[in-house]
């Protein structure tokens, strides 16, 4: 499989803090990668660098083959990467189905087949019944699924999912793991940010591990469990001997 | 008849009713009211593209009244250039003045970025009111008095100042309404949402902002052309008067931001109160600005989303009272 994303000794430092320090990563196309970490270990300061959000101070990115260090979030949403927010943003006071439809322009300007791919999008999230609900009366897993539509309505080629199961309860989560099977399903390649094991086990072949903005293990699932560097990070140094 | 049929034939009337008002109309104060009505929601319909839309809210847009004023008068007593011309004119200078400013106010968000605006507006007027041999200083100038020249912009009888007023009502309607259904329009509603999820989706968010700036100070300008040559006068305290600013977001507040009539209806109501009061109070100094407050402090408790969201409720609940 070619390579999907390439981060390369990416490093970027708030003042004294060293959010993410020379990490480096590859996706490849159609893979579902999972970076997982403590809180603060620096996995959404990561997206933000790969998106565009941050400046890194150091190090690239290359999607697809194609530069994308330095650029604007809107242009490198244009070159086929869309992601999910930690804490979802919706714009509330629009409806489901303008909020996707704000994806959807992106690849098409008239505003009729913007709304039928919209509508395509929603459906796919689940949410056709509540296309005409204001976005800040969903609950807080159908922002969750508002969130995937309107990424996915910009017909990305990888999806940076940050957190999305945070906060739904088990059958939710259970759904939004059946979710990401079937973005994985339609050939997207996928970067999935999680703290919930149950479901990063569920999704993810290949895991990347950070630790106070530091690679420290790489590989499949039971590798990275097994390896005595994500032991301390988690619980600490004497539960790893 | 469905709902928008019916609402299409309701504004048609309204339409056809507005431009037959003059046959009706015979004293001076009434068409003064109604001209400056139609003046200030123009103005209102501008500024809410950027105000009410894009949710960048602006207490600068004087600034490109202004100006419009000033690039109009200036050509025509300097190089006898028509204000028709001239309203043109002033739009593209407004329009290139847009840039600098936006370039200066839109890296500060909410409350910081609407003081920016207050403040470039209020530096434009003292540059006016000290550059003495460049525009008449503070005393400011008479235009001429041409008599009936209508290529000049200057009408016997004020029904033809209506007529222009009105046209530049429903110009700016036009602009809003094609904007409003169109990907800008979505954008716009979106950066005012969240700025950062706008970006996320591809929104070229300083791009977009930058774009409806431009046309909102364009559409101001005209109106400033449009009221200097209405009232013969132009010194800075008029041309950058603070009031306009204030008076271009209070109507689209009151009327509903970001919705295509909204600051028309906030203006019929907040000007003809005004014009009510005054005639039956007679010009007591603060009575007006306290009514004013008064209005908008009962709209911002129990209505924050103006008249017109007022409205859509009432006919949400109608309609889902309607459907059991």
């Amino acid at each position: 499989m070619p390579e999907a994303l390439v981060v390369k000794d990416l490093s970027k430092r708030f003042g004294g803090l060293r959010a993410v320090q020379d990490v480096s990563l590859t996706v490849r196309e159609n893979e579902t990668l999972a970076l997982i970490g403590p809180n603060g270990a620096g996995k959404t300061t990561a997206f933000n660098l790969i998106m565009g959000f941050y400046r890194p101070d150091a190090g690239s990115v290359v999607a697809f083959g194609r530069e994308l260090t330095g650029l604007r979030p809107h242009d490198v949403c244009k070159h086929g990467l869309a992601r999910t927010f930690q804490v979802a943003k919706p714009f509330g006071g629009m409806t489901v189905l303008e909020n996707v439809m704000t994806g959807a322009f992106l690849r098409d300007r008239h505003p009729g087949s913007a709304r039928d791919k919209a509508r395509e999008a929603i459906a796919f999230v689940g949410l056709s019944t509540k296309e005409n609900v204001a976005a800040r009366d969903l609950t807080t897993i159908d922002q969750r699924r508002l969130e995937m539509a309107r990424a996915l309505a910009t017909q990305p080629k990888l999806l940076l999912l940050d957190e999305v199961m945070a906060g739904l309860n088990p059958t939710e989560v259970d759904q939004a793991v059946a979710l990401v099977h079937r973005l994985a399903e339609r050939g997207l390649t996928i970067v999935i940010v999680e703290h919930l094991m149950r479901a990063v086990m569920a999704v993810a072949k290949h895991i990347v591990v950070l630790d106070h903005g530091q690679k420290i293990a790489e590989g499949s699932p039971n590798d990275v469990m097994a390896n005595p560097e994500v032991i301390r990070a988690y619980l600490g140094s004497t539960a790893a001997r | 008849m469905n709902f928008s049929a019916r609402i299409n034939a309701v504004l048609a009337v309204l339409l056809a009713a507005l431009i037959a008002l003059p046959l009706a109309v015979t004293s001076n104060f009434a068409y003064d009211i109604l001209i400056r009505i139609l003046l200030f929601a123009f103005i209102g319909t501008s500024w809410n593209l950027l105000g009410g839309y894009a949710k960048q809210f602006s207490l600068g847009h004087a600034a490109f009244f202004g100006l419009g004023a000033y690039t109009s008068s200036l050509l025509q007593i300097n190089y006898g250039v028509s204000p028709w011309l001239g309203m043109l004119a002033g739009g593209v200078v407004a329009m290139l003045a847009s840039l600098p400013i936006g370039w200066l106010c839109f890296r500060l968000r909410g409350p910081y970025f609407t003081i920016a605006t207050i403040a470039t507006a209020q530096v434009l007027m003292l540059v006016f009111l000290k550059f003495r041999d460049f525009a008449w200083g503070a005393e400011g100038t008479t235009m001429p008095n041409l008599g009936s020249a209508p290529l000049m912009m200057q009408f016997e009888g004020k029904a033809p100042y209506y007529y222009v007023a009105l046209g530049l009502l429903l110009l700016s309607l036009v602009v809003t309404f094609y904007i409003s259904r169109s990907r800008t329009g979505y954008y716009l509603l979106a950066l005012g949402e969240d700025q950062d999820a706008a970006e996320a989706v591809g929104i070229d968010v300083p791009g977009e902002k930058r774009n409806i700036f431009m046309v909102s100070a364009f559409l101001t300008a005209m109106g400033g052309t449009f009221y200097v040559q209405y009232i013969y006068f132009i010194d800075p305290n008029t041309a950058f008067n603070f009031d306009v600013s204030i008076k271009a977001a209070l109507v689209s507040i009151v009327g509903g931001v970001g919705t295509l009539f909204g600051p028309l209806i906030g203006t019929v109501l907040l000007e003809t109160t005004a014009a009510l009061l005054q005639s039956w109070l007679g010009n007591q100094a603060g009575v007006q600005v306290t009514v004013y407050a008064l209005i908008l402090m009962a709209i911002i408790l129990w209505r924050p989303t103006g008249i017109m969201g007022f409205a859509k409720e009432f006919l949400l609940r109608k309609k889902l009272r309607a459907t059991p």
